[in-house]
């Protein structure tokens, strides 16, 4: 399991998401801080994988919680609140992409943040004694990010649930609200067109 | 798996893209950041066309359709039915007697009044000329009977 996916401790001995948002339900709003402590990072995470500007992924996270905590009366149960809560996350980030490609055409790299890299207080993951390791890690991060935006959003959202965040295939598809088969199949695909712009920074 | 097909090196370097995330600082002020932000959502005055606006570009939340997707689709539906089935259009004419004439060659006998639309089973002046002819009340609906002249249909 990755690390964002990682389970906190308190969803291991702790109450369970659903008995979370019927406490919430029950007007109990800490319960719901506690939810949103859960899914926060990996919410982050999805997020900010599609839009690739930290800015936009901040205001889109709290909209989605937001957004959650108005609908959570019309959430029955019938897939867990995870799978309800990470669909929000994507149709809400979807949404924020068509507009955004509306609004300038298509997607500018100028949108990007600074060198492809977070703006916000991120661990720095550049080797401390070797500037030419870093450029070099600069520069292939810049064109992860560029090679990643040039998939469509259905794509990207497979390579970051499965490559990036971990899950199963099963779990994509009840998220995605497709079959398996199309998650393979769209993983493959996006697979095949990140080696081919990877290429030249991957081992034979 | 062909050695084109083998995606193992670029799984790894995926997996540089789980850095790019925000230090502890940032998600332990996370909720107190969301109360602030929703206080100021709730306090904000929407506009009015903004749930319009919010229907129509979001019909779906989290795969489930939206109640007013629903009631608009409904409305769309019946208003449709009742615009097909409807058995009177609802623009008419008034002739210079105050009688009323109705579109398709319909004529409605009715007073000025628009709220008391109503037979008048004696002889109606119809559009066509200002001729004097009997006509038949074929029909009753909401606003009363309506008589039908073959004259004036096209």
């Amino acid at each position: 399991m990755s690390a964002e996916t990682a389970l906190s401790p308190d969803l291991e001995n702790g109450p369970t998401d659903e008995e979370l948002v019927a406490s919430t339900l029950k007007g109990d709003l800490g319960a719901y801080d506690e939810l949103i402590r859960r899914f926060q990072g990996r919410l982050y995470g999805v997020i900010y994988h599609l839009t690739s500007n930290h800015e936009d992924t901040n205001d889109l996270l709290m909209e989605v919680f937001d957004k959650a905590y108005r609908s959570l009366p019309t959430f029955r149960g019938q897939s867990s609140f995870y799978t309800w809560i990470y669909r929000i996350a994507i149709n809400r980030s979807f949404n924020f992409l068509d507009k955004r490609k509306r609004r300038q055409g298509s997607m500018s790299l100028n949108e990007l943040d600074e060198d492809g890299l977070p703006k916000l207080d991120l661990p720095d993951i550049s080797p401390q004694n070797n500037p030419n390791k870093s450029i070099m890690l600069n520069e292939l991060q810049n064109k992860l990010n560029e090679s990643m935006l040039k998939l469509s959003k259905e794509h990207r959202t497979v390579v970051t649930l499965f490559d990036i965040q971990g899950l199963a295939h099963a779990e994509i598809a009840k998220i995605m609200g497709c079959t398996e088969g199309t998650v393979r199949s769209r993983l493959h695909y996006a697979h095949k067109q990140l080696q081919k712009s990877l290429g030249i920074y991957l081992k034979k | 798996m062909s050695q084109k097909e083998d995606f193992s090196e670029l799984q790894k370097l995926l997996q540089l893209k789980r850095l790019e995330t925000p230090g502890p600082d940032y998600f332990e002020r996370f909720v107190d950041a969301f109360h602030i932000y929703q206080r100021r959502e709730i306090l904000q005055k929407e506009p009015w066309y903004s749930k319009v606006v919010e229907v129509l570009f979001e019909p779906w939340v989290a795969g489930v359709p939206r109640l007013a997707t629903v009631a608009a689709s409904v409305a769309c539906l019946l208003g449709g039915v009742a615009f097909f089935l409807g058995p009177i259009q609802s623009g008419s004419v008034t002739l210079a007697n105050g009688k009323v004439a109705h579109p398709r060659g319909i004529l409605v006998a009715a007073s000025q009044k628009e709220e008391s639309l109503q037979i008048q089973p004696e002889l109606i002046d119809t559009a066509a000329g200002g001729e004097t002819t009997e006509l038949r009340p074929l029909y009753v609906n909401g606003h009363g009977a309506v008589a039908y002249d073959s004259r004036l249909a096209f």
